[in-house]
Parts: structure tokens; C-alpha cells; sequence
């Protein structure tokens, strides 16, 4: 399977010219480093899993592959061994032997009825004294029926099936229109009514259905990208592994969810914390540990210092901070509130201590985590200001075109590492603090520094004469940042492989 | 609504008018001009005989491609609202172009006394009819007795 992928990269990579410049040089080439990486996978790095893209044709080749097998096994018609593998969602081992238990029952169950006499659908001319019961036409010059032999006009069932295909994506099971009938519309009978443009969504969508059907094929979710990736890895595994994989078209996401890579935080704990800092709870924490009411306009108060008698800017209300009794009754006890304190205002400061700490805690991973999102954002921009430079130096200098472009290598590097280190935040967050913790945070602090310098480095201002100079300082950090990546993303893997960590949720 | 749904109603119709199931009735509205409305139907059903839901009579609105229980009717499957969950009227579950009124009419007189755990719709009548079989027996008696015939 990897090799498969190092393929995929080949091809992807042919219009590069490897070969044409053998100097040094070459190794610069972002595309081509990508390459590299994906030759030394042997031995595999404990954070890579094995996976392979798959194009559509691919995907077409293998359906019409299993279908013809299956046929071949079952003697069953191409269009009727399809119509089984979907109904046993691709499972070609599980169907064969349910077939060979009880052929009928697995037949009735995929809604396909086998009468020799009658194994086409009907398209033709109305027998006398037909009414078709959707329109109530009498005169039709045509009408279709499937082997149920329920016969409906031609216009009404090419309305139904567009219908089906084009406002439900129906695929897999399109019923005959009768009420109660549970046969299914075959592929031969769908191409013989609908449009070709109609026919071409149907198809689309039986490609679909077979890519989610089964587990181990997930679209690369990047947008105008037709390629699949195929992975074998047990779904139960995903807790502790994370499954990045990468597509043809460059896109790097998880298999697991789908999302943008995610490394080294497992799919379970990047839900928790996107729901954790997409839905208001925090601010929700904070209101409630720092406010009170006012007891007469209920206004929101925040009380940031002094003493406990509150006067309400709104209503001129004068009320206790502790009791939240009004004033007046304080009698002479003036600055200390003797009739709540003992118990329940102990209580309350504590509560509200906790409250805050766990929230200067979320919010210190979250600044973190947002910062280096907005980060690559800059760096991103700083890039493309960078280039023009760059294109002009190029112009204007002698400096080859491959001599500039180490900057965007740099930048490369550099986005990957933030998104990782953006995930070590949301980790760190959920991670109980104990011993083990310490390396990992060790790691993470490394690749920050790392990063930090990298980043620095590319925002100092691009003299002519230093070029060289830059451009090496560039490499050699670029490399090193990588290397600093790699050692935390294969020592997380590693970690959450032998459960070396005590996380705050629980795991499934 | 296009095409064919106007012809296909007033041939339900005429079917209609030559025979139903009884107890039942379905009629179009009637316009200010005294013409049909064939896209708006008021409906009936009886609740069947040996059931708490008999001697009522319960109605509908149907208001194509919808159409709701007017008043809302105590039922789990009936939404607060007075929309029916079954399946028969649901397009991308059991619906067949070929169902016609009259089966649809049967089938939602089948759910009333046999209701679908599965897909509530409203919490009161669910509820009830999940802790106290006796009290919600005795709801739908007095639901009965407010929808005379």
C-alpha cells in the first residue's frame, strides 16, 4: 500500500524536472522533499499510518472488479450481483456465504425478485384498458414496468426517478412506484428512462454510496478533488492512533474524521475542544463567578475591588456583596458582613477560585492554540509579500529561479509545524499533569522555540548581498524545525500507543 | 405545484365519489365562487369500532403536499402541530407515488389505536402512553367524546 502512495507521488510530482539540474540544488524543491519523505517511510515512523489514494477510476475499476467476481461465483447477472454486493455493503465473503445458505432469502432482503420468465423490465406500448395509477392517463404511447409487472406511464416514472436521483440522491434503493411493492429499480431499467445527464448524477451517486459504504475509503475532502484514500487501519484503533494521511492532490487531513491534519491530538479529544471553544460555556463560567445581580433591577455587577457595600449604578440600590441583603439592615457592622460570612461566603470565594482558575487554565491553552492559527495566517502573508521580492530579485539579479525558492519551503515548514503545535495546545489542555507530562511539554516548548526563530528569521528585510547568507541560515533552520516536529509527533504517537497518558475525558 | 397534480386529485376525487371506506369523508373546499379548491381537502376519520378511539371522528386538512390534523390530536405519533409521523406520507421513507388518498386515509386510521414507539412526536400523549396505559386510555375516550361524528 505504500508503495501505491509513493506512486501517486511520482505522478504527481512528473512535471518537476528531478533529474535536469543534479547539483545540490535540487533537494530545495518543496515538492521533491515531500517525496523524500515518503521514500523513507522504511521504516515507517510510529506517527505514519499506511494508506494509498485511489482515483476515480480506480474506484470504478474496483466496484466492476468485486461485481464481476461475485457474478462469476453466483452465476448471477453483473446488474443483479451489484444490487447484492450494495445491499451487503461490498462485503463480498459475508454475501457469498449467505447466498449459498439461503439464495432467497438474501435476494428478498436485497429486494430483487429472480422470475426467469420475466427478468426485463417492460418498456413498451400499453396493453388495452390501461390507466396509469399516478397520473390517471388512459392513453400513454408508453409505460415501464419492472419484473413486479406494475406498470406506470413513461413520463410519470421518469418523473419519479429523477426525482429519487436528483432531489433525495437516492442510489442504492429506488422503489418500484407501487404502494407496498419493494422491488428495486435496477441500473438497466434507471438507464433506459432517465435523462444522460440524470444517468450521470445516478452514477456519481453509486460511487458515493460505495466509498461510504465501506470503511476503509474516505473522499478527500478537499474541494474539486475526485481522489479517495484507502486505509486499513481498524477504525478502533483511532483513540490511539492519529491517521493522518495525504492525497494526490496534496491535501493532508485525518482519516478519522475528515477534518484538516490534526496530528499528534487524537479525533476524540479535537472534538471535545472544538465544541469546547465553539459553544459559550466559558463565557457563560466566567458571568457566573464574577458577577452577581443586582436585587432590585437585576442588573449584572461585576465586583473588582473594594469593599462589600455595593451601591447599583443603575438603581442606586445599596445592598451587600455577601449576604446580597440590602444595606440599610448592616446596622453598624459597617465593611464586614457578620450575618452571611461564617459558612456560605467561604463557600462562595471558593467557588468562584476554582471557577477562575479552570478558566485562566482553558484560556491559556486556547491563546496558544489560536495564536499559532494566526500565526501561519501572517507567515502566510509575509510569503506572498515575500515572493514578489523575490521575483523581482529574480529579475533583476542573477539569481536563478530554484535559488529563491527556498523561502517557500521555509514557509511550508513552518505552517505545518504551527498546525501541529496548535494541536500539542488542545492536548496539553486535556492532559493530566503528572510525570509523563513533563516530556511532552518539554517537546512542545522545543518545536515552539524552534518555530519561533524560523518565523523570525523570515521577517528580517532581504539585502541583495546577504542573500547567500539568509538563504543558508533559512536551510539550516528549516531542517532543524522539521526535525523538532518530527521528534514530538513520533514520540506522541509512541505515548498514546502505550497509554503513557492520564487524559481529563474519558477515552472510548 | 405542477403538472400532473391537478388531474391526478380530480381523478381522486372521482374515485372517491364511487366509493369509500366508511365513515370516512374527503371533500375539496369549497372556493367563494362555489368552485372546488382541489388543492385543499378537508377530511374525516373514524376511529374503528372496539377501539377507545370509536365514536369519534377525527379531522384532517389537507393542504397538498400537506396536511395536518385540525384540531392538533392527542396521539403520539401526531405532532404538536397536527402533523402526522408515519411513514406512508414520508417521501423519502415509504412514500410511492402510487399511494392514494384513500390508503393514506386507512393507514392513518391503523396508526391511531397502534402507535409507533419508535417516532414520537409529541411528549404528552408519548409520555402517557408509555407510563399509563389506563389514563391514556381514558384521554383518548374523552378525545372520542369531543369529536362526534
Amino acid at each position: 500500500m505504500s508503495s501505491d502512495s509513493e506512486d501517486n507521488f511520482m505522478e504527481e510530482d512528473s512535471d518537476y524536472e528531478f533529474d535536469s539540474d543534479g547539483s545540490d540544488m535540487d533537494y530545495e524543491e518543496p515538492n521533491d522533499l515531500a517525496f523524500a519523505e515518503v521514500s523513507d517511510k522504511k521504516p515507517k515512523k510510529a506517527y505514519e499510518v499506511d494508506f494509498s489514494v485511489q482515483s476515480l477510476q480506480d474506484i470504478k475499476a474496483a466496484q466492476a472488479n468485486a461485481i464481476s467476481h461475485v457474478a462469476g461465483i453466483l452465476g448471477l447477472s453483473q446488474d443483479k450481483a451489484a444490487q447484492l454486493l450494495r445491499s451487503f455493503k461490498w462485503n463480498k465473503e459475508r454475501l457469498v456465504e449467505r447466498y449459498m445458505d439461503s439464495s432467497e432469502d438474501v435476494l428478498k432482503e436485497a429486494c430483487i425478485v429472480l422470475d426467469d420468465t420475466k427478468t426485463t423490465s417492460y418498456v413498451g406500448k400499453p396493453r388495452p384498458g390501461f390507466t396509469c395509477s399516478i397520473c390517471f392517463d388512459d392513453t400513454p404511447s408508453k409505460v415501464v414496468g419492472l419484473r413486479c409487472s406494475h406498470l406506470f406511464c413513461f413520463d410519470c416514472y421518469r418523473h419519479y426517478l429523477t426525482q429519487k436521483i436528483v432531489e433525495e440522491g437516492e442510489c442504492r434503493r429506488i422503489l418500484c412506484p407501487e404502494s407496498g411493492c419493494s422491488i428495486i429499480v435496477d441500473q438497466p431499467t434507471v438507464q433506459k428512462i432517465v435523462e444522460p445527464k440524470i444517468l450521470e448524477r445516478f452514477r456519481q451517486l453509486l460511487d458515493r454510496a460505495y466509498v461510504e459504504d465501506l470503511d476503509n475509503l474516505r473522499w478527500c475532502p478537499a474541494p474539486n478533488c475526485e481522489n479517495a484514500v484507502d486505509c486499513r487501519l481498524p477504525h478502533s484503533t483511532f483513540d490511539t492512533v492519529v491517521p493522518t494521511v495525504q492525497c494526490a492532490c496534496g491535501n493532508k487531513f485525518c482519516f478519522g474524521c475528515g477534518l484538516g491534519d490534526h496530528q499528534p491530538a487524537p479525533c476524540q479529544l479535537v472534538k471535545l475542544w472544538q465544541k469546547k471553544c465553539a459553544d459559550d460555556s466559558e463565557t457563560a463560567n466566567w458571568i457566573s463567578a464574577h458577577t452577581k445581580e443586582c436585587g432590585k433591577c437585576q442588573s449584572t455587577i461585576e465586583k473588582n475591588g473594594g469593599c462589600n457595600h455595593m451601591t447599583c449604578r443603575k438603581c442606586k440600590y445599596e445592598f451587600c456583596w455577601v449576604c446580597m441583603g440590602p444595606w440599610s439592615e448592616h446596622g453598624t457592622s459597617w465593611y464586614n458582613c457578620n450575618r452571611y460570612e461564617e459558612v456560605s461566603s467561604t463557600d462562595a470565594r471558593d467557588a468562584q477560585a476554582k471557577s477562575r482558575a479552570s478558566l485562566e487554565r482553558y484560556l491559556h491553552y486556547y491563546n496558544r492554540f489560536a495564536n499559532h492559527e494566526q500565526s501561519a495566517k501572517l507567515d502566510r502573508d509575509l510569503y506572498n509579500k515575500t515572493e514578489k521580492k523575490m521575483e523581482e530579485m529574480q529579475r533583476t539579479s542573477d539569481l536563478s529561479w530554484i535559488e529563491v525558492q527556498f523561502l517557500k519551503k521555509a514557509v511550508d515548514v513552518l505552517t505545518s509545524c504551527r498546525m501541529t503545535l496548535r494541536w500539542t495546545y488542545a492536548f496539553a489542555f486535556y492532559l493530566v499533569k503528572d510525570n509523563m507530562t513533563e516530556l511532552f511539554e518539554d517537546n512542545q516548548r522545543d518545536l515552539e522555540v524552534a518555530v519561533e526563530a524560523l518565523s523570525e528569521l523570515l521577517e528580517k528585510p532581504i539585502e541583495r548581498e546577504k542573500i547567500a547568507e539568509l538563504r543558508q541560515q533559512v536551510l539550516d533552520k528549516t531542517v532543524y524545525v522539521d526535525s523538532r516536529r518530527e521528534v514530538l509527533l513520533e514520540d506522541t504517537a509512541k505515548g498514546l500507543g502505550e497509554d503513557r497518558w492520564e487524559f481529563s475525558f474519558k477515552r472510548t | 405545484m405542477s403538472g400532473i397534480c391537478r388531474s391526478r386529485l380530480a381523478e381522486e376525487r372521482k374515485q372517491w365519489r364511487k366509493d369509500h371506506p366508511y365513515g370516512f369523508y374527503a371533500r375539496p373546499e369549497k372556493k367563494a365562487d362555489s368552485t372546488l379548491d382541489l388543492m385543499t381537502w378537508h377530511v374525516g376519520i373514524p376511529g374503528k369500532t372496539g377501539t377507545p378511539w370509536e365514536n369519534g371522528l377525527y379531522k384532517l386538512m389537507l393542504t397538498f403536499p400537506e396536511g395536518k390534523f385540525v384540531p392538533p390530536l392527542f396521539h403520539p405519533n401526531v405532532y404538536p402541530s397536527g402533523t402526522v409521523c408515519l411513514s406512508i406520507l414520508n417521501e423519502e421513507e415509504g412514500w410511492k407515488p402510487a399511494i392514494t388518498i384513500k390508503q393514506i386515509l386507512l393507514g392513518i386510521q391503523d396508526l391511531l389505536n397502534d402507535p409507533n414507539p419508535d417516532s414520537p412526536a409529541q411528549s404528552e400523549a408519548y409520555v402517557m402512553f408509555k407510563k399509563d396505559k389506563v389514563a391514556y386510555e381514558k384521554r383518548v375516550r374523552q378525545q372520542a367524546k369531543e369529536n362526534p361524528p
